[in-house]
């Protein structure tokens, strides 16, 4: 037997599937920006000399990074409302979820970042009298960011991916989109298919983009390559 | 304020251990069809014919460039309709993660066997060993000491992703835990009683690579 493809079914719905890419990318986005922000908060917590700041710190960044990702999904959608009292919609729990995941990764790349810089740069940037602060804003960070951008590229991809979870809460995501049209015209085969070349197409794109960042930045003389 | 209660969970262990047993099986299952074909996969990688670098490449491309859930409802929902027979959520699952972790970890044998010194080689065959051997024999055995903390991680997301089997509903920890969750209306307690779970499998694990990857950095 040979199966009749048909992929006229999926056209005629081309626009929740453009729906649901628009969604995917407001929760990776959203998800990205509080991840990077919340990573360098807690990158410099895990930094800090005094235990009360860098262990609380440290426990968040190896919790998120130890359990998987749809239980924390479940726990931040199912279980966290009941125990505040909040109202809880799935774009919520999912932007919650991802935000502390991709910051408790982000922070050790921050970490990473910031310990690869050598000690003379924190030297002389107090030899000319910059406080702590100064130092990392104005000297130690923007040397380290410039070598953090490869694993920063990664786990922006690995983010993408990852948010194709929120799909089991029902948010209408580009997964969640095709799953519907799947159901509603009996074309699982096609639809699925044109679910996974989209991911295939927009996520190439990234790490083309990525790559060709990488090379760049190793030409101008800081070797990025980990 | 709520009031943890957790009897309704421990109640249940009849429940948890049939999900923990699931998610051993399918962890296991995917972990040795994963490893295996990644390292054919990577062989593929390395080598110089056009008839394995291609298809090796496209492979990994394909599957480290989509998502795993995507993987597994395809193969749960799509491809059957192109097979005589009905695919198990077992199966669509160990397929769906099995082939992503083979992409994966076809790039860590890729990079393990192309960072050993072309001299070892050389060596091998001056010897008189044939590709196989000096592969088997030489070259593995030193790039797998290198690979060991990349492919320990491997075995972590492996473990983590079997959770994304509870969406074509296997019975593994997450999908007790929902089935616990909405018998018993405790989701705060059936849902924190699996992470807690997660994380005690896990986390001697991600210490162990830890301490893999800095004994790697003193040997080196």
């Amino acid at each position: 037997m040979t199966y009749q493809w048909d992929f006229t079914p999926v056209l005629a719905n081309s626009g929740l599937l453009a729906q649901g890419l628009v969604n995917t990318l407001k929760v990776t986005g959203t998800a990205l920006v509080c991840g990077v922000v919340l990573g360098l908060a807690l990158a410099l917590l895990r930094l800090s000399p005094r235990s009360y700041l860098s262990w609380p710190a440290g426990f968040v960044i190896e919790v998120f990074r130890t359990t998987p990702p749809l239980v924390q999904l479940f726990w931040f959608y199912f279980a966290l409302p009941l125990l505040a009292g909040i109202e809880m919609t799935p774009f919520m729990a999912a932007a919650v979820t991802f935000s502390i995941q991709s910051a408790a990764f982000f922070a050790e790349v921050f970490r990473g970042g910031i310990v690869s810089i050598e000690r003379g740069q924190w030297d002389g940037a107090r030899a000319i009298g910059m406080t702590q602060a100064q130092a990392l804003r104005r000297i130690v960070l923007p040397q380290a960011v410039k070598r953090m951008i490869p694993a920063f590229m990664e786990r922006a991809i690995e983010l993408m991916k990852t948010t194709t979870l929120v799909a089991t809460i029902s948010y209408a995501d580009l997964l969640y989109a095709a799953n519907e049209i799947s159901q509603k015209t009996f074309r699982p085969l096609e639809t699925f298919t044109v679910a996974a070349l989209i991911y295939f197409v927009v996520i190439t794109a990234f790490s083309l983009a990525a790559r060709q960042l990488e090379r760049r930045l190793s030409v101008s003389g800081e070797s990025t390559v980990r | 304020m709520h009031k943890w209660d957790f009897a309704s969970v421990f109640a249940n262990t009849d429940a948890l251990l049939a999900g923990a047993a699931g998610t051993l099986r399918i962890f296991a299952l995917c972990l040795v069809l994963g490893l295996s074909l990644g390292l054919i996969v990577g062989l593929g990688r390395t080598s110089r014919s056009r008839w394995l670098y291609w298809p090796a490449s496209a492979f990994v491309e394909f599957f480290r460039n989509t998502p795993v859930l995507v993987q597994i409802l395809w193969f749960y929902f799509a491809l059957p309709m192109l097979l005589p027979f009905q695919i198990g959520p077992l199966a669509a699952a160990a397929l769906g993660i099995s082939l992503n972790s083979a992409a994966f970890s076809a790039e860590i044998f890729r990079g393990g066997i192309q960072s050993i010194d072309p001299g070892q080689w050389d060596g091998a065959r001056a010897i008189g060993m044939g590709w196989g051997q000096a592969m088997r024999r030489i070259i593995l055995p030193q790039a797998l000491k290198r690979m060991t903390p990349a492919l320990t991680n491997r075995a972590i997301e492996i473990f983590k992703m079997s959770t994304l089997a509870s969406a074509v509903a296997y019975v593994e920890l997450l999908q007790q835990g929902k089935l616990i969750a909405s018998l018993n209306f405790n989701p705060i307690e059936a849902y924190t009683a699996i992470a807690v779970i997660f994380f005690v499998f896990l986390w001697p694990l991600v210490q162990m690579t830890y301490f893999l990857e800095r004994r790697l950095k003193r040997d080196e």
